[in-house]
């Protein structure tokens, strides 16, 4: 129930996120840590922050207050752009692919290999190749690499997406839902892509509200309460009823306290 | 935990594999997607490097395919780049036209004569085509071009009026085509200002640019045609063909409009942004394409492009036509939604929309030249355009439902 | 209270005053001046503002008042809005050239129910119900004469294309209709093309359809374009086939346009109308109409054939249209 004693400097961290929208109180002085070449599991029932923690930490708004800090270091993430200078990537439940596309060109979408400057001829051969090499390493089996990615499957899908963010995440991917939308093999299939993700010594964030996928997969598991992180928790000795129990509350009751800051 | 190899990688190698400045031409090992762990080398040897050409995957360790295979499948894959399935369909009901007349009227219509009437004749909407292939490839539509031809016409004809009318110069001639051409890129720019930033769909913007620049044509020539266009424009441009050869003027420029601009959308960077924001530009602006400013050059290119057609229809015309020009946009459309493109953004080649183009044309001439009545052609494209547009749709609604 | 009764009712006595100003500017009856509105069929259309001029100086001369609209494209949907307008204005006349013989017809019906006298100029409405006077040139006279000058040019002999607009508009109907027949029982030895109709009125398609002509008949003696953007297409698929004088191109109108490329040679004949006789002719029976005089029923005005030869006579110069209205 308490924190791992760090010995390492996070990969990624949150320090007392601060974020008002109008009234509202998003972010209550939220903690969150990543540790390199780990899967943290980020839970909390709906309104708990979430949403608003993951966009602060990858760059979509910028916090009121707190600090956030990569490799130890503060940084201010003025965009998801900049973001991903500092090797932090996203993916997001829609995916945001695009279907009349094929895997290679969403791969590099916004990062093409390019001749020439100005003119920017693409350079299809080199893209191609190497998105080859990133599927194959993941472990990604598309049956034609030359298919527009809407006429792809909701699993084959998910592997594009998670195959472009670990080709340019040279920190930590965040996944929100990843297998929201899939069946039962296709889950199993992206539960590995995350483990090999982390293996390469890429951190995964995972914000999911299937608790047993999160004890499957995780290593850690944080949860936020209302604004800010009440538990954390080694994924190996908790269970989905105590997870439950510190999302909504019943925990800090039943202790009596706050939870561990 | 990482090692202080990965430490060093992190810092060379910022989100971009093979990164995107000058000269990256050469494709390093050092430049595969960034793998903290070092062993980025050895996965690139293990994985082969050749794409196998009919689209299977091949699982690391099996040799890679012959070099002939590898030739043909490059082959078969580019000549898929350049048709795809839909285009195939057009291209061949445009044969059969083109056989069926040329077996009704042989010698009339496939004469090098009829074909360079045809090419002349449908100059100006050949380069309207390939502006408005790149607006509807990005889900837009450009309803305005038939007016902004008319305006680039006009601002380009004022000029030579006032700088020697019928007898201008080469000199002033070219000037007043680059303000032409200024004025259609300005027009369509405002469009895409309107698109943009106002977030005014693209329907209601063009048509309000459309009502809006016939009106300035209206108020700049005082309601009636400038009918002094330079002579060595109409007799060189319009009327004459590129010396030594019997190719018209009008046909190579809007031949070399299609193939300058067909290349662009195919092998370049702003060509394959034009094809993502029409695919799904949250997606895009995700990506951190600048999809605002990448929506405004598009308009601005098919306002150019209807500037170049208004040059073209002032040198074949001798005339601004104010009142000639009302409908070009229909048939523009009309030209790229026959060949393929999706009105939904995403789909669509530049083959593809001359093909589109080309049938009506083939279809008018034809018809005419075998004295049947043109209605004929109206049934038939209302026919294959409705058509068109349902294959579109259902394969919209399959891709939604995936 | 008391103030607040005595704002009440001074806002009443302003409105009250307001709604009678408005009241007595508003009632037709009241005023003594009579109001004419003209619809045309193309505002910018040279042989319009030709109507125009001859409408307002008339209208200037009787004393009336006249109010000039017309639709940017000679176009049903774009002039529809302009007729339904005045069942509302209620003018004391409306003089119009319809852009459709029968497409228009409920909107006209409900001007006519309204009180407002309508009189048609140019291109009519054929329910003879509608309208109590139609104003135009003799639309089959001038195809008529458009035929026997052509075929005379010609020599009675050849082949010869007819390009019109859309079919359903009265006058260029009776301008091929009078073309045909003339050329039919005057000129037997010239075969007649069918009608090719530029529906969208498209420079392009007119230069298309001469191009296919030509092509199919390489020995094209004449072509008969119905209005300016047909003849404007017209001569230019006839330059492009280097055929400019060759194959004698005749047009309906005389508009600057049609004069300069007379000019300059690629046009051989222009049939004129007299538009500024028929707005003045319209404006003169609104007002008998208005007026409870007797009406003209029918009146044709003359048209006279422009030739390269009598292009620069003083009495045909008074036939060309003008651009806008000087003086």
């Amino acid at each position: 129930m308490t924190d791992p004693m760090p010995t390492t400097v996070p990969v990624l961290e949150a320090r007392g996120v601060i974020k008002h929208y109008g009234h509202v109180l998003a972010l209550d002085e939220a903690d969150f840590s990543a540790n390199p070449g780990e899967v943290v599991a980020l839970i909390g029932d709906n309104g708990a922050g979430k949403s608003t923690l993951v966009k602060s930490l990858v760059g979509a708004i910028r916090p009121d207050g707190g600090l956030i800090l990569v490799d130890g270091k503060p940084v201010s993430l003025t965009s998801p752009l900049d973001a991903r200078r500092h090797g932090i990537e996203a993916v997001y439940q829609d995916l945001a692919l695009a279907p009349d596309l094929d895997p290679a060109s969403n791969l590099y979408l916004g990062r093409e290999i390019t001749l020439i400057p100005f003119i920017r001829i693409l350079n299809r051969r080199a893209m191609r190749e190497r998105a080859m090499t990133a599927f194959a390493e993941l472990g990604i089996n598309l049956p034609n690499i030359g298919a527009a990615v809407g006429t792809l499957s909701g699993g084959q899908r998910q592997s594009v997406a998670v195959a472009r963010a670990v080709a340019f995440a040279s920190r930590i991917i965040f996944m929100d839902e990843p297998t929201a939308a899939l069946g039962v093999i296709q889950r199993g299939r992206v539960l590995d892509v995350i483990r090999r993700v982390r293996d390469r010594g890429v951190s995964v964030v995972l914000v999911s509200h299937n608790m047993p996928e999160v004890l499957a997969v995780a290593d850690r598991v944080e949860v936020l309460r209302l604004g800010r992180r009440v538990a954390s928790f080694t994924a190996s000795q908790t269970s989905v009823e105590e997870l439950v129990g510190a999302m909504t509350g019943a925990l800090e009751i039943a202790n009596g306290s706050g939870g561990p800051r | 935990m990482t090692s202080g190899d990965s430490e060093v990688q992190r810092d060379e190698t910022p989100a971009a594999p093979g990164g995107d400045s000058g000269g990256d031409s050469k494709v390093e090992a050092e430049e595969t997607p960034a793998a903290p762990g070092g062993d980025s080398k050895v996965q690139a040897d293990e994985t082969p490097a050749a794409p196998s050409g009919n689209g299977v995957a091949q699982h690391p360790g099996v040799p890679p395919a012959s070099r002939g295979a590898d030739a043909g499948a490059a082959v078969l894959r580019a000549g898929r780049r350049l048709i795809t399935f839909s285009e195939t369909w057009t291209l061949v009901a445009l044969i059969i036209l083109i056989v069926y007349f040329s077996f009704r009227a042989p010698g009339k219509f496939d004469s090098l004569n009829d074909f360079s009437l045809m090419g002349s004749a449908n100059a100006w909407y050949l380069v309207m085509v390939v502006g408005e292939t790149f607006v509807i490839l990005t889900a837009g539509i450009d309803l305005a071009v038939g007016a902004v031809l008319v305006m680039a016409g006009v601002v380009a004809d004022l000029y030579c009026l006032h700088h020697g009318g019928a007898s201008a110069s080469w000199a002033v001639i070219g000037v007043g085509s680059v303000l032409g051409l200024a004025t259609g890129a300005g027009c369509g720019a405002v469009q895409g200002l309107g698109v943009t930033k106002l977030k005014v769909p693209p329907l209601i913007v063009t048509l309000g640019g459309f009502i809006a620049f016939t009106g300035a044509a209206y108020l700049i020539t005082g309601g009636s045609d400038f009918r002094n266009a330079p002579n060595r424009l109409v007799n060189t441009i319009g009327l004459g063909n590129v010396p030594g050869t019997p190719l018209p003027w009008l046909i190579a420029i809007s031949f070399a409009a299609v193939i300058v601009f067909g290349l662009i959308l195919a092998f370049t960077r702003f060509g394959r942004y034009t094809y993502a924001i029409g695919s799904n530009p949250e997606a895009a602006r995700r990506a951190g394409i600048a999809v605002d400013r990448h929506l405004i050059k598009v308009y601005a290119l098919s306002g150019l492009m209807a500037g170049l057609a208004g040059i073209l229809s002032l040198a074949n015309f001798g005339t601004t036509t104010l009142a000639g020009h009302s409908f070009d946009n229909l048939t523009v459309i009309t030209g790229v939604v026959l060949g393929g493109a999706s009105l939904f953004g995403g789909r669509g080649t530049m083959l593809g929309s001359v093909i589109g183009l080309a049938i009506p044309a083939v279809l008018l001439t034809g018809l005419t030249i075998i004295g049947l009545n043109t209605y004929w052609q109206d049934v038939a494209i209302g026919a294959v355009l409705v058509a068109a547009v349902s294959l579109d749709q259902f394969r919209h609604r399959l891709r939604e439902r995936a | 209270m008391h103030s607040r009764l005595r704002t009440m009712v001074a806002g009443m006595a302003v409105v009250g005053l307001g709604v009678a100003i408005a009241g007595c500017g508003s009632s037709s009856g009241g005023s003594s001046q009579k109001t004419m509105e003209l619809i045309v069929g193309t505002k910018s259309d040279d042989f319009y503002v030709t109507m125009e001029c001859g409408a307002e100086q008339e209208a200037k001369k009787l004393g009336v008042k006249l109010t000039v609209t017309g639709p940017a494209t000679f176009s049903v949907p774009e002039q529809k809005p302009l007729i339904d307008t005045v069942a509302v204005t209620k003018p004391d006349a409306l003089i119009v050239a319809p852009t459709d013989s029968a497409a228009l017809d409920p909107d006209l019906e409900r001007v006519q129910k309204a009180g407002t006298k309508v009189i048609f100029v140019d291109t009519s409405a054929s329910d003879p119900s509608l309208g109590l006077s139609r104003i135009s040139s003799d639309n089959a006279a001038g195809g008529k004469l458009a035929a026997d000058t052509l075929g005379n040019l010609i020599g009675g002999t050849g082949t010869v294309a007819v390009i019109s607009v859309a079919k359903g508009v009265s006058t260029t109907d009776a301008r091929v209709a009078g073309f045909e027949q003339e050329m039919a029982s005057k000129f037997p030895g010239v075969k007649l093309l069918a009608e090719q109709n530029d529906d969208a009125d498209s420079v392009t398609t007119a230069e298309q359809f001469i191009e296919g002509d030509i092509t199919a008949n390489p020995g094209l003696s004449g072509a008969f374009a119905a209005n300016v953007i047909t003849a404007q297409g017209a001569a230019a698929g006839i330059a492009q086939a280097h055929k400019t004088g060759t194959v004698k191109l005749a047009t309906f109108d005389a508009d600057p346009t049609q004069m300069s490329m007379m000019s300059s040679g690629t046009i051989q004949l222009a049939i004129a109308q007299e538009p500024a006789l028929e707005g003045a002719d319209g404006v003169e029976q609104a007002l008998n109409a208005i007026d409870g005089k007797a009406v003209t029923k029918n009146i044709a005005t003359p048209l006279i054939a422009i030739t390269p030869s009598n292009e620069n006579q003083a009495s045909v110069k008074s036939y060309i249209y003008e651009s806008n209205c000087a003086g």
